[in-house]
């Protein structure tokens, strides 16, 4: 994994189940210690200093547990005063983060009596403590309704607005879609291709995806370089009744990841 | 210095909620079975009904403060250990510039208010059973506090090899609960050396719950001479902790 991260940029990885984004994260986060390579956090090496490393990073991993004694709000106090904040610094900080999380209504609550979505949000909020320059986020969103997940996204576009620096995990596309100015795609512990949307989309050559379903009710995709190479198939073939695509990131994905959804593949080849 | 200092204290803070919310069966495992264990002790010893003699009621007492001790800085805070790390709660740790250690020293102080809570809700149930436990003056006093610390901190060094170590949060809270009884009935606690077998005698040399229990029945019986007791928990405290620490890392290989 080879990767450079610049100040206030959102970089999201994404790949299959087990392609290795949590090891890298791990490995960021210093949990894990890598077997060769080096991590650099703003100059320090995360191996060597991991302590002095965590100093600038606001961490939320993909599974951890929250302490259901607790209510929100001195979750974020007491953490706060964990990631260095002073006394006076940690009220302020944790109505902010009420404020931003949408939490204020539960910040006297016991997070035992929490859903899991408001729970998530604390830990996100957990990692936003002090504004830390780094953010580093393992699937950050998961398990959030659609109107959470957009409140999450308000708050990182705000955190990168103040000169945070983020890097998240997601299974989300339309979350790495809209939320990032780099996206990596990891395979095998590798990352296969890495940069904006736009330069991802370039690199896949038949952009153009034509769906119908013919007669018999069977359904047929193929695929084209040009709009034009797209209409000319569509008027070859006399359809009154299809649908013309540009290519998505899913797309991308599959195309770099080496997989694609089995029933496409069947049906190009009755296409062709 | 001062900001471990602080940060161990956010960790007891984070810690003592819970005693808030779970006094129940801090109540059970840290009180009430000790004092049922005095109880059952105290009836086994005097089967006419009459009551054992005061030293053997101070020995009773003793053990029953050494079981309070055991349960409360193994049993229960091996579990707690146990559900951080198998429920997450201590990768939430991890990922803050926190070093282990205060991590270690925040639960391990709230491991010895709920001794110091265990301990003096036994020596007033005991007056109920009619015991006088006689500290004698402000020196011994001093000592057993110092015996009640050590033990606290020895074999709160067990639990936490025990929780680091533990490869299920079954198979950790199996070896804390066995241990946290085993300790206080394999040692001479509630009976003298002599009424255990050889074997047995020879393992209660190195546990650290013959020494409290030797300790803390020679200041409650009045007497002062507890230095033996104080050195053998202080090397077993530096040797369990040392451990404790070594094996609790945030960073896996």
């Amino acid at each position: 994994m080879d990767l450079d991260v610049s100040s206030g940029e959102i970089v999201s990885i994404l790949g299959p189940n087990g392609a290795g984004k949590t090891t890298f994260l791990r490995q960021l986060t210093t949990e894990l210690r890598p077997t060769a390579g080096s991590i650099h956090v703003f100059g320090v090496d995360a191996v060597r200093e991991p302590h002095a490393a965590k100093e600038s990073m606001g961490i939320t991993p993909q599974e951890a547990g929250l302490f259901d004694a607790l209510t929100v709000r001195e979750h974020l106090a007491l953490f706060g005063r964990l990631k260095g904040l002073r006394a006076h610094q940690c009220g302020p900080e944790a109505d902010r983060l009420l404020d931003e999380l949408n939490l204020r209504e539960a910040a006297s609550r016991r997070v035992g009596t929490l859903s899991g979505g408001q729970r998530r949000r604390i830990l996100i909020g957990l990692a936003l403590l002090g504004r830390p320059p780094l953010l580093i986020l393992d699937e950050p969103t998961t398990g959030l309704d659609p109107a959470s997940r957009r409140d999450v996204w308000g708050v990182l576009r705000g955190a990168v607005s103040a000169g945070a620096s983020i890097v998240l995990s997601t299974h989300y596309m339309e979350e790495a879609e809209r939320l990032s100015d780099r996206i990596a795609i990891v395979s095998d512990g590798r990352v296969v291709a890495c940069g904006s949307v736009t330069e991802l989309m370039a690199r896949i050559r038949e952009s153009y995806r034509v769906t119908w379903v013919d007669c018999g009710g069977e359904r047929h995709v193929t695929r084209w370089e040009t709009f034009a190479d797209a209409q000319a198939s569509i008027a070859r073939r006399g359809l009154s009744e299809y649908s013309i695509a540009r290519a998505s990131l899913e797309d991308v994905y599959f195309e770099l990841v080496g997989a694609r959804y089995p029933d496409v593949e069947i049906e190009e080849a009755v296409a062709q | 210095m001062t900001r471990r200092l602080s940060d161990a204290v956010c960790v007891f803070r984070i810690h003592l909620a819970r005693l808030r919310a779970e006094t129940g069966p801090f109540l059970i495992a840290g009180i009430v079975f000790p004092c049922v264990m005095y109880m059952f002790a105290t009836a086994v010893a005097s089967p006419g009904g009459n009551g054992p003699a005061p030293e053997l009621r101070i020995r009773f007492l003793a053990g029953s403060i050494v079981f309070s001790l055991s349960m409360t800085a193994i049993s229960w805070l091996g579990y707690l250990l146990l559900e951080n790390r198998f429920t997450g709660r201590l990768k939430l740790f991890a990922t803050l510039p926190l070093a282990s250690s205060s991590y270690v020293f925040g639960i391990v102080a709230f491991a010895l208010v709920q001794a110091v809570l265990g301990t003096t809700s036994l020596l007033v149930v005991a007056r109920v059973f009619g015991v006088e436990p006689s500290v004698a003056g402000v020196g011994a006093a001093a000592r057993l506090a110092a015996v009640i610390l050590l033990t606290v901190l020895c074999v709160s060094g067990i639990s936490v090899v025990i929780a680091a170590r533990a490869r299920s949060f079954s198979e950790g809270s199996l070896t804390t609960d066995a241990l946290g009884a085993g300790l206080v009935f394999v040692a001479p606690v509630y009976y003298s050396t002599h009424a255990l077998p050889r074997a047995l005698q020879l393992a209660a040399y190195v546990l650290p719950t013959t020494y409290a229990a030797d300790g803390v029945r020679t200041l409650l019986g009045g007497g002062t001479a507890v230095n033996r007791e104080l050195l053998a928990l202080s090397v077993m405290t530096v040797v369990t902790l040392g451990v404790g620490f070594r094996v609790m890392r945030w960073q896996e290989e």
